[in-house]
C-alpha cells in the first residue's frame, strides 16, 4: 500500500465525482440557492438589538415572508425592514421574544394567517416549536455556529450540492432527503404526507420570493396545494382562547412601552381561502381579536387594489404580485399614518 | 468547535499550516497548539475556558509539590486538593441539578415541604473527560508512577490538547506529556494515514450516525406511545449503531488529527459489538475510560485482592459510578448497574459453568452479548424510566397492542446496517484497519476512501453535536 499514491487517487476521483454530481443536478434544473435556516433568521434577529424607534419588524408566517418584498418596502417607506417571519409558524413566540428580550419600541407588523395565529400555545406543537427553535438558536448561538454559517454562505451561493435545507424539502439533494423519500408500503397505516417541494428562493438579507416554476408549472403548484390540504385536514382545531390571551398579554406590554403594533391579513385564494372562510371566519377570529385591542389593522379584502390578487398555490403571492402588494400596502399604511416613524408619515 | 463543521476544517488547515511552517521553534509550536486548543474550546463558550485554566493551574501546582514533598501527610493533602477541585467542578456543573432534585424528593418524602428552583447550570463541554485526564496526572504523581511534567507548557497542553479535549480518548500523562518533550513531525505516511482516519471518523459520524441511524432512534425514543415490539427493537438497534458510530467516529477523528501533528493517541474502540462477554466488551468499548476506572477506582476499591464478595462490590460500584459519569440521571446509574450485574454473572459463569469458546459458539456468544448490551442501551437513551419500561415491555412482547410508527424502509435500513456492523466487528475483532489496509491494493483503498468522502459531502450534515460531548 502506497499512501501517497492512494491520496492522489482519492483527490482525482473525488474532484471528478463531485464535479459530475454538481453538473448532473444543474442539468436537472437545479441552481445554487441559500438555505432558509435558523442561522439566517438569527442573523436578521441580531438587527433588532440595534433597532430604533424608526425601524420596522415583520413577524408572522410564510405569507408575511413571501408577500413582503424588502426592496419595494424600502423604496416606498425609506426604511429597510427586518424580516423575522417564519414559514409554518405561529407569530406569537417571535412577538414574545421581541417584547421580553429586547427594548425595541418601533413598529412591528404582524401578519395573521388564521390557521397558524390561532393554532396553539403548546410549546411542543409544530407551529410553535418551529419559530421557538429559531428564537432559542439565536439566544444560544455559539461563535463556532456563527463562523460555520458565514463560511457556508459562499458554498451555498455557488454549489447546488449544498442544498440540504433544514426545512427538509422533498427535492433537497442531500443523503438524508434521498433516504426520506424512499417509502415501502404504509406499515404505520397513517396518512403519508404528499411531497413538499421548495417553492421559494431566499436571499442573504432574508427576502424570499416564489420560484418561477411555481408560477409557470401548474402541476408543481398543485403539489404544494396538496400539502396545504394535508395540513388542513390533519390540523387540530384552533385554540382561539389561549392564543388570543397570549397575544394580548404581549401586545399590551409592547404598546405600553411605546411600541407600534400593526396587524395585516395577507391574501389567500382558491380552496385555501374557502377553507379559511369556513373554519376560521373573519368575523369570528380576525374581527373578534381586533375588538379586544386597539390596533391599526389591514385586511386585504378591504382594499380594492389588494382583494383581487391570486396566489398560484393558493397561499402566497408570486414575486411580481408580492412587489405590487408590498408597494400598495405601504402606500395605504402611510396614508393612514400607521407608523410611529414621523419620517415615513 | 465540532470536527464535522466548516469552521473546524478552516481551523485545522491554519493550525497545520503554522505547525509545519519553519518559522517556529518546537516550544513556539507547542504554544501555538495550546492557543489553538483554547480557541477550539472557547468557540463554544469562551468563559468556560477559565475552568480549564483553574484545573490546569491546580493540578500543575499539586504535581509540582508532589514531586518534591516527602511528608506523606502533606502529599495526601496535595492529592486531596486536586481531587476536590476537579470533583467539585464535576459535582457543581454536572450533578448540581441532579443532587438538588434528589434532595428535594428525599426531604419531601419525610414530610418536609421544600421546593427548589432548578439551577439550570450550563454543562461545560467535555468536563468529565478533561477532569478525569488531569486527575490521573496527580494520582500517578502521588503514587510515584510518573515524573512531573518538565514545563508548565507541556502540562497545559496535556490537559487541553484539542483533538481529544472534549470527548477523549482519555490519555494518561506518561503517554502524552512525554511526546511533547521532543519535536514532533508526522511523516508523509503518518499524515496521510491521519487524514484517512479523519475521513473514517467523519464518515461514521456524519453518514452513519447522523444521516442513517439517528432519525429512527429519535423517532422511537421520542415517541410517547406504547410501541410495537419491532419498532422498539429497531429503535434500540438504531441507537446502538448511532452511539457506536458517533463516539467511535469522534475518537477516530481525534486519533487521525493528532497523527497529522505527529502525536500518537491510544485506541478507544476495538470492534466492541463482537465482544465475547462483558469483560471483553469493556476491553473494546471506550477503552481509555474503562482502563481509567479500572486503575483509579476498581483496583483502589480492592479489585480481586480481597475475596469474592469484595470483588463483586468493587465491580458493581465501579460500574455504577461509571454509569453516573455518563450522565446525571438514575437511568444512567441503572445502565451502569446492569453492566455491573452482567460482569458479576459472567464471573459466576466462568466459575461454575466454564466452557471453551470455539469458532462455533463464538458468534452465538457475541450475538448474546450484543443483545444484552442493547437492553442496557434502553436505559442509556430513554429520557425517563417510564419510557424505558415501555420500551422493555414492547421489546419482550409483554405488550402486544403496541403502535407501529416506523415505515418498512426504516426497518429494512436499520436491519441491514446493524447486520453489516455486527459482521464487520466479527470479521475485524482480531485485526485492525491498519492491518487490513496493508493487505488492500492502493486502488481499492483509494476507491473506498473516495466513496466515504463523497458520501460525507452528499450527506452534508447539519453539524449535529457528538453525543458524548454532554458527558
Amino acid at each position: 500500500m502506497e499512501l501517497k499514491k492512494t491520496l492522489i487517487i482519492v483527490l482525482i476521483l473525488s474532484i471528478t465525482g463531485l464535479t459530475a454530481w454538481e453538473m448532473y443536478w444543474r442539468s436537472q434544473g437545479y441552481y445554487p440557492t441559500l438555505n432558509d435556516e435558523k442561522a439566517l433568521w438569527a442573523k436578521e434577529r441580531t438587527k433588532v438589538e440595534k433597532a430604533t424607534k424608526q425601524d420596522i419588524i415583520f413577524i408572522g408566517s410564510s405569507r408575511t415572508y413571501f408577500d413582503i418584498q424588502k426592496k419595494d418596502w424600502e423604496k416606498e417607506t425609506g426604511i429597510k425592514p427586518i424580516q423575522l417571519a417564519s414559514t409554518g409558524s405561529s407569530p406569537l413566540p417571535a412577538l414574545n421574544d421581541i417584547v421580553e428580550n429586547t427594548a425595541f419600541n418601533g413598529t412591528i407588523i404582524l401578519g395573521v394567517t388564521p390557521g397558524l395565529f390561532f393554532s396553539t400555545t403548546y410549546p411542543g406543537a409544530f407551529p410553535w416549536q418551529r419559530i421557538q427553535s429559531k428564537v432559542d438558536f439565536y439566544k444560544d448561538m455559539t461563535y463556532a455556529q456563527k463562523s460555520n454559517y458565514f463560511l457556508s454562505i459562499p458554498l451555498q451561493k455557488s454549489l447546488v450540492l449544498m442544498s440540504g435545507d433544514e426545512e427538509e424539502w422533498a427535492d433537497d439533494i442531500d443523503l438524508k432527503s434521498f433516504m426520506r423519500n424512499i417509502q415501502i408500503g404504509n406499515r404505520a397505516k397513517s396518512e403519508i404526507p404528499p411531497p413538499f417541494y421548495n417553492f421559494g428562493d431566499v436571499s442573504f438579507d432574508r427576502n424570499i420570493a416564489m420560484t418561477q416554476r411555481t408560477v409557470s408549472d401548474t402541476a408543481f403548484a398543485s403539489s404544494i396545494i396538496k400539502v396545504w390540504n394535508f395540513f388542513g385536514r390533519n390540523a387540530p382545531p384552533p385554540d382561539k382562547e389561549s392564543t388570543t390571551k397570549y397575544f394580548l398579554k404581549d401586545a399590551n406590554k409592547f404598546l405600553a412601552r411605546g411600541g407600534n403594533l400593526i396587524m395585516v391579513r395577507f391574501p389567500s385564494s382558491g380552496g385555501i381561502r374557502f377553507g379559511e372562510n369556513k373554519f376560521l371566519s373573519r368575523e369570528e377570529f380576525w374581527d373578534d381579536l381586533l375588538t379586544q385591542i386597539d390596533l391599526k389593522s389591514y385586511h386585504f379584502e378591504d382594499y380594492e387594489q389588494l382583494k383581487h390578487l391570486t396566489c398560484p398555490e393558493e397561499s402566497h403571492l408570486r414575486k411580481e404580485d408580492a412587489e405590487y402588494f408590498t408597494t400598495e400596502l405601504a402606500k395605504i399604511m402611510i396614508k393612514d399614518n400607521a407608523f410611529s416613524n414621523q419620517k415615513i408619515n | 468547535m465540532l470536527f464535522n463543521s466548516l469552521s473546524f476544517i478552516v481551523f485545522l488547515v491554519i493550525v497545520l499550516g503554522l505547525y509545519y511552517s519553519k518559522i517556529f521553534s518546537w516550544t513556539s509550536k507547542k504554544r501555538l497548539l495550546l492557543l489553538a486548543s483554547y480557541i477550539f474550546y472557547g468557540m463554544w463558550n469562551p468563559p468556560l475556558v477559565i475552568l480549564l485554566w483553574i484545573s490546569t493551574m491546580v493540578d500543575w501546582t499539586a504535581g509540582k509539590r508532589l514531586a518534591v514533598e516527602v511528608n506523606q501527610k502533606k502529599r495526601k493533602l496535595w492529592l486531596l486538593l486536586s481531587m476536590c477541585v476537579n470533583l467539585s467542578f464535576l459535582a457543581f456543573f454536572k450533578y448540581g441539578d441532579f443532587f438538588l432534585e434528589n434532595f428535594t424528593v428525599l426531604v419531601n418524602s419525610v414530610g418536609i415541604d421544600f421546593q427548589a428552583r432548578p439551577m439550570d447550570i450550563i454543562l461545560p463541554m467535555g468536563i468529565s473527560f478533561y477532569t478525569f485526564q488531569t486527575m490521573s496526572y496527580t494520582i500517578d504523581m502521588y503514587k510515584g508512577k510518573i515524573e512531573r511534567a518538565r514545563t508548565f507548557l507541556d502540562f497545559a497542553l496535556y490537559v487541553t490538547f484539542f483533538p481529544q479535549l472534549v470527548a477523549g480518548p482519555i490519555v494518561r500523562a506518561k503517554d502524552l506529556i512525554t511526546q511533547f518533550y521532543e519535536p514532533k513531525k508526522a511523516t508523509v505516511n503518518q499524515f496521510v494515514w491521519g487524514l484517512f482516519l479523519l475521513t473514517i471518523g467523519l464518515f461514521q459520524k456524519v453518514v452513519m450516525a447522523d444521516t442513517l441511524l439517528s432519525g429512527t432512534a429519535d423517532s422511537v425514543f421520542g415517541s410517547d406511545k406504547l410501541l410495537h415490539g419491532v419498532d422498539a427493537w429497531i429503535g434500540t438497534l438504531a441507537f446502538s449503531g448511532q452511539i457506536f458510530f458517533d463516539f467511535a467516529g469522534y475518537s477516530t477523528c481525534a486519533i487521525g488529527i493528532a497523527l497529522m501533528l505527529g502525536i500518537i493517541l491510544p485506541d478507544n474502540f476495538r470492534y466492541p459489538y463482537a465482544s465475547l462477554g462483558f469483560s471483553d466488551l469493556w476491553k473494546r468499548w471506550h477503552i481509555t475510560l474503562s482502563s481509567w476506572l479500572r486503575d483509579y477506582l476498581y483496583i483502589p476499591l480492592g479489585g480481586n485482592r480481597h475475596g469474592i464478595t469484595r470483588l463483586y462490590v468493587a465491580l458493581m460500584l465501579t460500574m455504577l459510578l461509571g454509569g453516573l459519569w455518563h450522565g446525571a440521571a438514575w437511568t444512567f446509574i441503572v445502565w451502569g448497574g446492569l453492566h455491573g450485574t452482567y460482569l458479576i454473572l459472567e464471573r459466576l459463569q466462568r466459575q461454575y459453568l466454564p466452557f471453551k469458546i470455539t469458532k462455533w459458539n463464538g458468534m452465538f456468544l457475541a450475538l448474546t452479548t450484543y443483545t444484552c448490551v442493547n437492553i442496557t442501551w434502553i436505559f442509556f437513551r430513554a429520557p425517563n424510566f417510564d419510557k424505558a419500561w415501555n420500551m422493555f415491555k414492547s421489546m419482550f412482547y409483554m405488550q402486544t397492542d403496541g403502535e407501529k410508527i416506523l415505515g418498512s424502509f426504516d426497518i429494512v435500513k436499520v436491519s441491514v446496517i446493524i447486520s453489516i456492523l455486527f459482521l464487520c466487528h466479527w470479521v475485524m475483532r482480531n485485526t485492525s484497519v491498519k492491518e487490513v489496509s496493508l493487505k488492500t491494493s492502493t486502488w481499492v483503498l483509494g476507491i473506498v476512501w473516495t466513496i466515504m468522502f463523497m458520501l460525507i459531502v452528499i450527506a452534508q450534515g447539519s453539524g449535529e453535536q457528538f453525543i458524548y460531548f454532554q458527558f
